[in-house]
């Protein structure tokens, strides 16, 4: 099995290509730890969990962005992958690279963010504009002296949003993130929607005009990446197609 | 120069805590992380945080003494029964203050904070958000700082304390990404690094939990508390050592041998599978180990009859990770289990305050021993250990660099030497041991030794190990020379800590001629109080480790045997 990987470290990029025997249950995460302890310890990649839990690795893997911990090598290799995403077309994704998708898969960086080495990306831009929506819970009270009640019948939607785990992989599939660097992007905007529809939060009106404007709400073109390739199954198309809506209803549109 | 008053290592769940309360207070503050705070590995806990909120119908007459007689009970009465009472007695408001930052725990049918019953406790007292809670407490902590004045390093990673005239004065961290070396003042500094999981193989932990924090006070010359007591959990699945949530027993998960029995009515009859984690751990060796496991590696947990309704709502996470990491969907088949490493009780001494035996150093969460653990944690309460804990740092830390003045920077000059001189002779060395192979038999020695169960001749072989393993370590040779992202001198970085505190696990266990919650010895199978009701006390004196022993602070509740 061969693992072609996209290489920088300040100079010319190149594509190495390493062979291992791949085991049971490898993953894409698995394979890069052992070329980086046996073949290569020069290799660099972000990681933590290993569990698809702390979002760490996203990384474009055979041109989707997925977690590295998450993706078995049997099943990208023999082109069957669970969850089959087939993605709207983009420039990050044109295939300049040629790779033998019978045996090898490919590993680059995630679009839309510089990269500092290898497959480490700079997400500076990507938490500035989760910085932008002012991700803090917002009451509308005093603090009551016990919890707030919340009707179990709203959790299902809200847990849909609290679900992001920040990986960046929908940032790095939209289309429209590659075309305009200061669109916010689904998940800045999928967290924006998760204060927006908290039964708890004072001024819901005021989160959806935090975003009304050209980088925000406005900017999707609904190419649904995000969704597809969200490895928590968040839909932040949604999110930003029922906050037009109801920009639309109230009257304020950029 | 970097200068601060308050300088927090880790940004996980303790690390924040504590830094709302340093920059609340106004005193100019740093985290310090190795990782984006958001990759910490509070992220991963997922069944909950105990309180006794009293909200589970039956459960109203649950209280915080309840909480504190469950937890010294389920320490084996080896915790300290006041730091006890402060972390339940804080508990209920440390959770209705989450709840007032914005997590979205779950909810019972009137609209309050769910709790799920889990092992060792006598009420339902956990409250989760489903299966996933440490990641919503850690974002929704996140978002708190996200408009206060705190300056984050994030992938930095502290390489030495700064130790001046008796007093810790600050540290070095070196930047990941570029590789410069940086030197920090502090009038107080927080340890808040977690644990030391990765010294095992097996470990649910994620690969960042090296023990970093331990490893810097030890060689600070601060002691390190009851570092043989790690807690291996009895559920993570089989292949990956992912985590399975004790959550999924709480909810009515069984465990079958391969003779399809219930086996734990063998061990524990009245609490089956929500006996606490040592003795679960335990059964289900034993099980393995005596042939009635599968493939001779693990045994099976069973959800199936809980019905794909309650699953997905309850246990939607452990359904995706045996499927993305084991291929069984849990709802039609059971989830393959095995005991692997799970938490560290030990580590870093420090008292009710979060103060350590050196003015100046703090250390709180999971890389310290406050000892609210004892020889046992429940599940539930590291959690909640993290939040009370944390706030309680940062406010010691906030009393304690008041009439302070600024630490001399000289001492960090110096330590900026000395550690740019280690870290070149790792750099430039060109021949020698490959790093990844001193870090996996290290790994495999701790588990294989100081695993589940222990013995002394087991254990004394694997102290001979050690020792090779040190001599190995000096001559480790990482290829990769450059400064940029160098992951491999991070890693040797932490290997030597690592090996360095291997030793305090190694000699607290082989000293401890006794059996009393996670430390299990063959050869001393029971708890003997008349010499062990003691914490070990490890010390770092001229290249050895000495082993003292300290008091248990006793209090309401007598020291009894431990039945359930």
């Amino acid at each position: 099995m061969k693992f072609k990987i996209f290489r920088y470290a300040g100079e010319q990029s190149r594509y190495d290509t390493f062979e291992i025997e791949p085991e049971a249950g490898m993953t894409v995460l698995d394979a890069l730890l052992h070329i980086q302890a046996r073949l290569d310890d020069s290799l660099a990649f972000r990681y933590s969990c290993r569990g698809a839990i702390c979002g760490s690795c996203a990384m474009l893997i055979n041109k989707v962005p997925r977690l590295a911990c998450r993706s078995q090598v049997s099943e990208l290799v023999e082109g069957k992958v669970k969850d089959k995403v087939t993605l709207k077309p983009y420039a990050a994704i044109e295939i300049k690279e040629p790779w033998n998708k019978e045996d090898e898969v490919l590993v680059e960086p995630l679009p839309h963010l510089p990269v500092i080495k290898d497959l480490v990306v700079d997400q500076d831009k990507f938490f500035e504009y989760y910085r932008v929506v002012e991700p803090k819970f917002k009451p509308g009270d005093e603090h009551p002296e016990k919890e707030r009640r919340m009707d179990p019948a709203d959790m299902a939607e809200l847990e849909k949003y609290t679900n992001c785990i920040l990986c960046a992989a929908c940032f790095g599939a939209c289309p429209v993130d590659g075309e305009k660097p200061e669109y916010l992007g689904p998940a800045a905007l999928a967290k924006l929607y998760r204060f927006y529809i908290d039964p708890r939060e004072k001024d819901h009106e005021s989160r959806l005009l935090q975003a009304n404007m050209e980088s925000g709400w406005w900017a999707c073109q609904f190419h649904g990446n995000c969704k597809q390739v969200c490895p928590k199954d968040v839909p932040p198309i949604l999110a930003i197609g029922k906050a037009r809506q109801k920009l639309q209803e109230i009257g304020e549109t950029p | 120069m970097h200068q601060y008053d308050i300088i927090i290592i880790g940004g996980g769940l303790t690390g924040l805590r504590a830094a709302i309360e340093a920059s609340e207070s106004g005193n100019n503050t740093a985290v310090i992380s190795k990782v984006h705070p958001l990759r910490s590995h509070s992220v991963a806990a997922q069944g909950g945080i105990n309180a006794a909120l009293g909200n589970a119908p039956g459960a109203e007459d649950d209280s915080w003494k309840d909480h504190a007689f469950d937890t010294v009970k389920g320490s084996d009465y080896l915790a300290d029964q006041d730091t006890v009472d402060v972390m339940c007695r804080e508990a209920p408001s440390a959770v209705i203050e989450l709840e007032h930052m914005g997590v979205v725990f779950s909810r019972f049918e009137d609209g309050r904070i769910a709790q799920r019953p889990f092992g060792g406790a006598f009420f339902p007292r956990t409250c989760y958000a489903a299966d996933r809670t440490g990641r919503n407490l850690l974002h929704t902590l996140y978002e708190q700082l996200t408009d206060m004045d705190i300056t984050f390093f994030d992938e930095y990673y502290v390489t030495s304390l700064i130790r001046d005239k008796g007093r810790i004065t600050g540290c070095t961290a070196l930047n990941i990404v570029d590789g410069s070396l940086h030197g920090f003042t502090a009038k107080a500094t927080l340890l808040a690094t977690g644990g030391y999981g990765s010294l095992f193989a097996r470990s649910t932990n994620a690969p960042i939990n090296t023990g970093d924090g331990a490893a810097l006070a030890f060689r600070a010359g601060v002691p390190l508390k009851d570092m043989e007591f790690v807690q291996f959990h009895p559920t993570t699945l089989y292949g990956s050592n992912i985590l399975i949530t004790e959550g999924a027993r709480g909810e009515g998960g069984y465990l079958f041998n391969n003779k399809h029995e219930r086996f734990m009515k063998e061990y524990v009859p009245k609490a089956m599978e929500l006996s606490p984690r040592d003795i679960v751990a335990r059964a289900i060796q034993r099980e393995v180990d005596e042939g009635r496991g599968f493939e001779d590696q693990f045994v099976h947990l069973d959800l199936t009859h809980l019905g794909a309704e309650k699953i997905n709502e309850r246990l939607p996470g452990i359904r995706s990770i045996a499927m993305d990491f084991a291929v069984v969907d849990p709802i039609k088949s059971p989830i393959p289990v095995q005991p692997g490493q799970h938490y560290s009780m030990g580590g870093v001494a420090s008292s009710i305050d979060c103060s350590t035996p050196v003015p100046g150093l703090y250390a709180a969460g999971e890389c310290a021993c406050i000892s609210v653990h004892g020889a046992n944690r429940l599940g539930g309460n590291s959690l909640l250990e993290t939040v009370v804990f944390g706030k309680i740092a940062g406010e010691s830390m906030v009393k304690g660099v008041k009439n302070i003045s600024a630490p001399s920077i000289d001492p960090v000059k110096s330590a900026l030497k000395a550690e740019l001189a280690r870290i070149d002779s790792i750099l430039t060395r060109d021949k020698g041991e490959n790093m990844a192979s001193v870090k996996e038999d290290l790994k495999n020695v701790m588990f294989d030794h100081f695993g589940v169960f222990r013995e002394e001749d087991k254990m004394k072989a694997g102290i001979k190990q050690l020792e090779k393993l040190n001599e190995r370590l000096s001559r480790v040779v990482i290829n990769d020379g450059g400064r940029l992202f160098n992951q491999s001198l991070i890693y040797t970085l932490e290997l030597q800590g690592m090996l360095l505190i291997s030793n305090a696990v190694a000699q607290g266990s082989l000293s401890r001629q006794e059996s009393r919650g996670s430390h299990f010895r063959e050869d001393y199978p029971k708890r003997d109080d008349e010499k062990f009701l003691k914490h070990t006390l490890a010390y770092y004196h001229d290249n050895k480790t000495v082993i003292e022993y300290s008091d248990v602070t006793l209090g309401r509740y007598p020291v009894k045997e431990r039945v359930y």
